[in-house]
């Protein structure tokens, strides 16, 4: 095959990877802007005036701005959580090379979200905490801990032992070794286990919709309203999960340059 | 400043014995070079005395201090590693002061010492450069510097020569031997090189299999090595060795050349059981020969001028060997020559266990 014929062929490959995961997003927005009669309309309409209306029935019918609110608190106080106990979790596994601790929290984390939600929902009912920020800030760190141990863990898989046992022998401790030396050496890693926790805690449904109520429904949880029994508003559907869709991806366009270079090196360290 | 002492070290890692027992003294501000081939202990050795490895079984002193549980923190030591072990995100100025600055002294003094242990390495013009932006030879030097304004009790240093070209590792090789000079200060060097362990060191620890050999000084262990094993490891190039029986007065080759040996050889080898032995001769203790008692004839493969000298190789009996010549003495690859032995400069060793019988 031809030098030519390659290139067509990847540019065509790459272009359907685009289609495939572009296409549902565009859906998404260009449904937002619809009348809603437009949005299930058969064929679909590509010529359409661009309207507001899905947008103004968000937040005239529904406290969205507060359950943006929610969103956001119970999301960064999970993905903080996050990190205060997964980034020492994963330098002691890299330190003690011990990793079973490690494997515990993947299979938390590969373990389907319904498996703790009985034992939660009522550890949590007991303790008077259901519908709090706390009840699902905690919830939420079994999401993010573990994506954060097992990003984190080749970061500091390639920090030379040397560098950690010089400053062992300039006299630091193992926390003042993790917090001044290889912290700053795993930046990189930081930024990306931390949108990765973010993303997956924002968009993270289950929880939200047992252990939250009226005043800490988070958004992702809140749009589940405008599918009803007897009708579905699929313009303010889309609205919503249009405005949902947005701290991920404004985050993952701020940091590509580290998001990219984070996510080779992890996967370059065997 | 301290002395180190080893009582009875043992180190295992899980079924492994790395070090089977081990005592050993060190002197205050001695300078002493762990020598031996890969695998022999000396790095888990230097590791132990620093606190980065935990001994099975035994004592280790600081001073006077037993150190065992005492962490690497608090036993104020300084440490050069083999890749320098430099902190990436900080400057040259900040790796120096970082020790210092985390002990709270005043930062007078912390830019008193920095300033005087950059003249010293001269590294003034690098001290607000990133480790990234030097080269291997300067890296080395911060990382000496690092542990000199600690001016701490005692130096380790792990093979910190090793990644720096011949000549470069020449130079500072001489840096670290005048700064032992300056410092005064207990310094223990671990290299496999033993060019670096001849001319650096107050003593010699030459440790084989977590076992030390010997322990002395350079041309203690050059000169009277007390086993094949530091006779052959000790010398560049190595000492030649041939498989000999005795006989009625001296030894005699596997090609049946007889080897004169009298006096006090003669004595010691007297005491000895065995029938096979060793016969030790360093290069330039084979001399040119007309003929005679104990000379041979050899074909020589290859010839090394070096310049001072001339390195000639020969096979004998299935066996490499090299013979150390005056350069005056103009050699070519396949010449017949002939060669004897200087037998008072020469060893032989136990056919067994391969102590030193002389």
């Amino acid at each position: 095959m031809s030098e030519t014929w390659i290139r067509r062929l990847n540019a065509f490959q790459l272009l359907l990877v685009i289609a495939l995961i572009l296409l549902p997003i565009v859906w998404m927005v260009v449904s937002s802007f619809k009348p809603s009669a437009q949005v299930t309309a058969y064929p679909p309409t590509l010529i359409f005036t661009p309207v507001l209306d899905n947008y103004r029935q968000l937040f005239s019918t529904t406290p969205f701005g507060s359950y943006l609110v929610n969103s956001i608190v119970i999301t960064v106080g999970s993905t903080l959580l996050g990190l205060l106990f997964g980034v020492p979790g994963a330098f002691a596994t890299s330190w003690s090379r011990v990793n079973w601790p490690a494997t515990v929290t993947l299979a938390a984390r590969m373990a389907p979200g319904a498996l703790f939600l009985l034992p939660w929902y009522i550890m949590f009912r007991t303790f008077g905490m259901i519908g709090s920020y706390s009840a699902m800030i905690l919830a939420h760190a079994v999401i993010t801990m573990p994506v954060i141990i097992w990003v984190m863990l080749p970061y500091f898989d390639n920090v030379p032992r040397s560098v950690l046992e010089s400053a062992q022998v300039d006299g630091c401790h193992v926390p003042e070794i993790l917090w001044r030396i290889a912290l700053p050496m795993v930046l990189p890693g930081l930024v990306v286990s931390s949108i990765l926790a973010f993303v997956f805690s924002w968009n993270y449904f289950l929880f939200a919709l047992i252990l939250t109520n009226q005043s800490t429904k988070t958004l992702i949880a809140a749009s589940f309203n405008f599918i009803g029994e007897g009708a579905t508003y699929w313009g303010a559907l889309m609205a919503a999960a249009t405005i949902i869709a947005i701290p991920p991806i404004i985050l993952a366009f701020v940091v590509q340059r580290w998001l990219v270079s984070g996510l080779v090196m992890g996967a370059v360290k065997g | 400043m301290a002395s180190i002492r080893m009582k009875g070290i043992v180190k295992k890692f899980g079924d492994l014995t790395v070090i089977p027992r081990l005592d050993l003294e060190i002197q205050d501000k001695e300078f002493v070079v762990f020598v031996g081939p890969s695998g022999c202990g000396k790095s888990t050795l230097l590791r132990i005395i620093a606190g980065l490895e935990k001994v099975n079984e035994g004592d280790l002193y600081i001073g006077d201090e037993r150190v065992n549980d005492l962490p690497a923190a608090r036993r104020d030591i300084a440490m050069v590693f083999q890749d320098y072990a430099l902190y990436p995100h900080m400057t040259v100025r900040k790796n120096m002061a970082f020790a210092l600055e985390r002990r709270g002294m005043p930062k007078a003094e912390v830019d008193a010492r920095i300033r005087r242990a950059a003249e010293i390495l001269h590294i003034e013009p690098y001290m607000d450069r990133k480790p990234k932006a030097l080269s291997g030879g300067q890296r080395q030097r911060v990382a000496m510097g690092r542990a000199m304004v600690r001016n701490p009790k005692v130096f380790l240093f792990d093979e910190p020569l090793s990644n720096l070209d011949a000549k470069l590792r020449a130079e500072v090789r001489t840096e670290i031997k005048a700064l032992s000079q300056t410092l005064q200060t207990t310094m223990i060097f671990v290299t496999h090189d033993q060019v670096e362990a001849m001319t650096m060191a107050d003593r010699i620890v030459i440790l084989k299999d977590g076992m030390v050999q010997q322990v002395g000084g350079p041309e203690e262990v050059y000169r009277n090595p007390v086993n094949q094993f530091v006779a052959g490891f000790i010398g560049s190039p190595t000492m030649n060795f041939f498989t000999a029986a005795r006989c009625d007065g001296g030894l005699r080759l596997a090609d049946g050349t007889k080897v004169p040996i009298g006096g006090k050889q003669a004595a010691a080898l007297d005491r000895r059981s065995e029938a096979q032995v060793v016969l030790g001769v360093r290069p330039e203790h084979l001399r040119l020969a007309q003929g005679g008692d104990g000379s041979f004839e050899v074909t020589v493969n290859v010839v090394e001028p070096l310049g001072s000298d001339t390195l000639c190789y020969f096979d004998f009996e299935g066996s490499r060997h090299v013979a150390r010549l005056d350069p005056e003495r103009p050699v070519h690859a396949g010449e017949r020559i002939r060669f004897s032995f200087d037998t008072a400069r020469s060893h032989v060793f136990a056919g067994g266990d391969g102590r030193c019988v002389f």
